[in-house]
């Protein structure tokens, strides 16, 4: 009996507590009208708390009763997290996706068309690579928020130390100069000129423009893969010869990422990656000494004076069909858009999405390199399929580490990968 | 308590009959039997309605999406557009899709096999060697079975890893100098078969542990009278080990069937199902289908054939599971 009677006081105390915390949180949000949240998503690392703090406190005076709600999202397993949001009835109002996302998500409209704001949004000085990325149907699913592209990183000691005078102009000065390192360097079993994993597949892409070829052509809205052709074949035997060259040790059956390759540059072994500026950013920050001994240059085309065409990774910034507070989400765009904060996104080392004003950008090499061929800047297929392409199994990949292992021939490597690639696009 | 009190009270009016008395004492108990009788399933009713709620309702669930079209379009507008059987013709007229049924299932049953068959030495080995040196190897499988997924799966991949693989460097110290820089994931089938071996290892303390416990309750009496006998090893294993352990072994190898058939996480982080799609299972068919592709509504038609084949593989031990609910396995 005891027993029981303390159950049953157990249980009233339980009730109350919980009958507290539901008239506690009522009385939180029971109070509606004026104060509105808007909920913010950006990525990891895409804009610094600098930008973001001063973006928010303008945003919030200029706007009585707004707090916004900002989150950082990591980019790992994002495209989940972002379908579960979207599909929720509470999403987030402002989004950043990744520029191969966007298709996907613009074309089974689940977000809001700003076509008809584009003006307001500085319309006229967007970034073309990433404009393509967020136009489906005709129609603008977003705006461009920043971009940034793949650049030689070199160490510039050790290219003074072998006789390299200037940043090399053309792909076979860039071959000369990685023959150079490795003659200068012959000592050191260690030492890799070039630093080259198997399946940096964005890499692969650059040389495969620059042949004039592409990854996939379009027949109206559908389509199929161009891996066999004799460009995209010239691309991948350029490819190899730059991993042959080299001698470098890198798994060839991994990216970029395993093990993350500015890790390897920062133990001082290695003469140049071809990386983005966050990674050269991530080495310095491992090894102090190397920031005043790394300079980059754009990657060159096989026409002599010329950069390669390069894959454009970026994010746009989208509102989700589903937001409760779209206007509100339109301004924050349009703040976020001003010349202001797109120069404190070039300050920070990007590509501005929203402004043609680089200057900014220009005042470290890596930034310089990055300015120079950012307008030269390519995409993949603007398809809703793509995004299948990346999350699942990257036949690109495949093909490298097939053809690099001499596992398969190039013709039967490219034929292969071009029939995936067909499927994967397709469906 | 009610039928002392009646029997109480009954006893001044009527002292003497045995009867009577048997009447008040039944008639409770007849009355109220409605409610006896219903009383054990009122019982459970909250269990089996939970059970139900997490079980049979995302089955009920997975069961109906597959004959839907479920798109991200779909899930964000919240249609219903029914296609009837159009995810399972899309699928089963897949040609990839047979390659990776039987992929799949020979994957399965290799995989079960050796885990099981390993496990069983093992569980007879324990049986054999001194106190000491059995709790060392209980402490080391106890702590390859606490091992987290991943984190064990991340082991292997460096034990595998082409460049700085400790396998690699290994093989070349010993001599096998052609295994400088050989990639164990060039092909699907070495792929499968590291990660075949990872599932091993992490599937037998499991199952050794169960087996042992079996072949500890073997009565010593039954080996002394085989040993009086003269019957070598292997006869004794035959006749005295093998009828107590068979139940038991049928039960795991089920169980490892179940777990081993779905396995996902393992091959998922390993290479993705790849090279090449080369060692894409079911499970990673299913989540390509589902995750990369937003069609959720063939993913689930995958997965009610993944349920269905299961099914089909272990219909034999499942006949004998209902069959023998009395008996004896």
């Amino acid at each position: 009996m005891k027993g029981w009677r303390g159950l049953a006081v157990g249980a009233a105390a339980l009730a109350v507590a919980v009958a507290g915390c539901g008239t506690s949180s009522d009385g939180g949000s029971g109070n509606s009208g004026e104060p509105k949240t808007l909920t913010v998503w950006l990525m990891d690392g895409s804009a610094s708390t600098t930008l973001t703090d001063a973006l928010h406190k303008e945003f919030q005076d200029s706007h009585p009763g707004v707090t916004v709600k900002y989150e950082i999202q990591k980019w790992n397993g994002i495209q989940e997290k972002l379908t579960t949001a979207l599909t929720s009835n509470n999403p987030p109002d402002v989004i950043e996706l990744g520029n191969t996302q966007t298709a996907k998500f613009a074309a089974e409209e689940t977000l809001t068309d700003l076509s008809a704001d584009m003006a307001g949004l500085n319309g006229d000085q967007w970034l073309g690579g990433l404009e393509d990325s967020l136009t489906w149907d005709g129609k603008k699913y977003g705006l461009p928020f920043y971009a940034a592209n793949r650049t030689v990183i070199y160490r510039t000691d050790l290219f003074e130390a072998a006789g390299i005078t200037a940043a090399p102009k053309s792909r076979d000065e860039w071959v000369a100069a990685i023959e150079k390192l490795k003659a200068a360097n012959a000592a050191d079993p260690d030492f890799q000129p070039l630093y080259l994993p198997g399946q940096s597949w964005y890499v692969l892409l650059s040389f495969i423009w620059d042949e004039g070829g592409d990854v996939a052509k379009s027949q109206g809205s559908a389509w199929a893969g161009a891996l066999d052709t004799p460009q995209a074949k010239a691309g991948l035997e350029f490819y190899k010869k730059l991993v042959d060259t080299s001698g470098t040790k890198a798994p060839k059956d991994a990216d970029e990422a395993t093990p993350q390759q500015m890790e390897v540059f920062a133990t001082g072994k290695v003469g140049m990656m071809i990386g983005l500026p966050w990674e050269l950013a991530g080495a310095v920050k491992a090894n102090a000494d190397l920031a005043s001994k790394t300079s980059a240059f754009a990657i060159p085309s096989k026409t002599s004076g010329k950069t390669a065409p390069v894959f454009l990774g970026g994010s746009n910034l989208a509102i989700p069909a589903g937001s409760k507070n779209a206007d509100l989400a339109k301004e924050y765009l349009k703040l976020l858009s001003s010349a202001k904060y797109q120069g404190m996104l070039a300050e920070g080392g990007a590509v501005p999405g929203t402004s043609t004003d680089t200057s900014k950008l220009a005042t470290t090499p890596i930034g310089k390199a990055l300015a120079e061929s950012a307008p030269n800047g390519k995409v993949t297929p603007t398809t809703p399929s793509w995004a299948a392409v990346e999350a699942g199994q990257n036949p690109l990949k495949d093909m490298l580490t097939a053809y690099l292992t001499g596992a398969k021939p190039l013709d039967q490597a490219t034929a292969d990968a071009n029939t995936a690639l067909s499927k994967t696009l397709g469906g | 308590m009610t039928a002392v009190h009646t029997t109480d009270a009954a006893v001044p009016t009527n002292s003497s009959s045995a009867p009577r008395r048997a009447a008040p004492d039944g008639a409770p108990r007849r009355r109220g039997s409605a409610l006896d009788r219903a009383l054990p399933y009122l019982l459970l009713a909250p269990a089996v309605v939970a059970i139900l709620w997490l079980i049979g309702w995302p089955v009920l669930s997975v069961l109906v999406t597959s004959f839907r079209k479920l798109n991200l379009r779909e899930l964000t507008r919240g249609e219903v557009v029914w296609t009837g059987l159009d995810n399972y013709a899309e699928i089963l007229g897949d040609p990839a899709f047979w390659g990776i049924a039987v992929r799949t299932v020979v994957f399965t049953g290799l995989v079960v096999v050796v885990s099981v068959l390993a496990a069983l030495l093992i569980a007879l080995l324990m049986r054999q060697i001194s106190p000491v040196v059995r709790i060392v190897l209980q402490v080391a499988m106890l702590l390859a079975w606490a091992m987290p997924l991943l984190a064990a799966t991340t082991v292997y991949q460096w034990i595998f890893d082409q460049q700085y693989g400790i396998l690699n460097k290994t093989l070349v110290k010993l001599g096998f100098d052609s295994f400088a820089g050989y990639s164990w994931f060039s092909t699907g089938t070495s792929t499968l078969a590291v990660i075949g071996l990872l599932i091993v290892w992490q599937a037998i303390p499991f199952l050794a542990f169960s087996l042992y416990a079996g072949a500890i309750g073997i009565p010593k009496d039954r080996y002394e009278a085989a040993g009086i006998d003269g019957a070598s090893a292997w006869q004794t294993f035959r006749a005295v080990t093998w009828p107590e352990l068979r139940p038991l072994l049928l039960m795991v190898t089920f169980l490892s069937l179940l777990w081993d058939f779905k396995v996902f996480a393992q091959i998922w982080a390993m290479r993705k199902g790849g090279p090449d799609g080369g060692s894409t299972t079911l499970a990673v068919y299913q989540y390509l289908e589902g995750i990369s592709k937003s069609h959720f509504g063939v993913a689930a038609a995958v997965s009610v054939v993944m349920v269905a084949l299961l099914g089909l593989l272990t219909f034999q031990y499942l006949r004998r599971l209902v069959r023998s609910q009395e008996g004896e396995l």
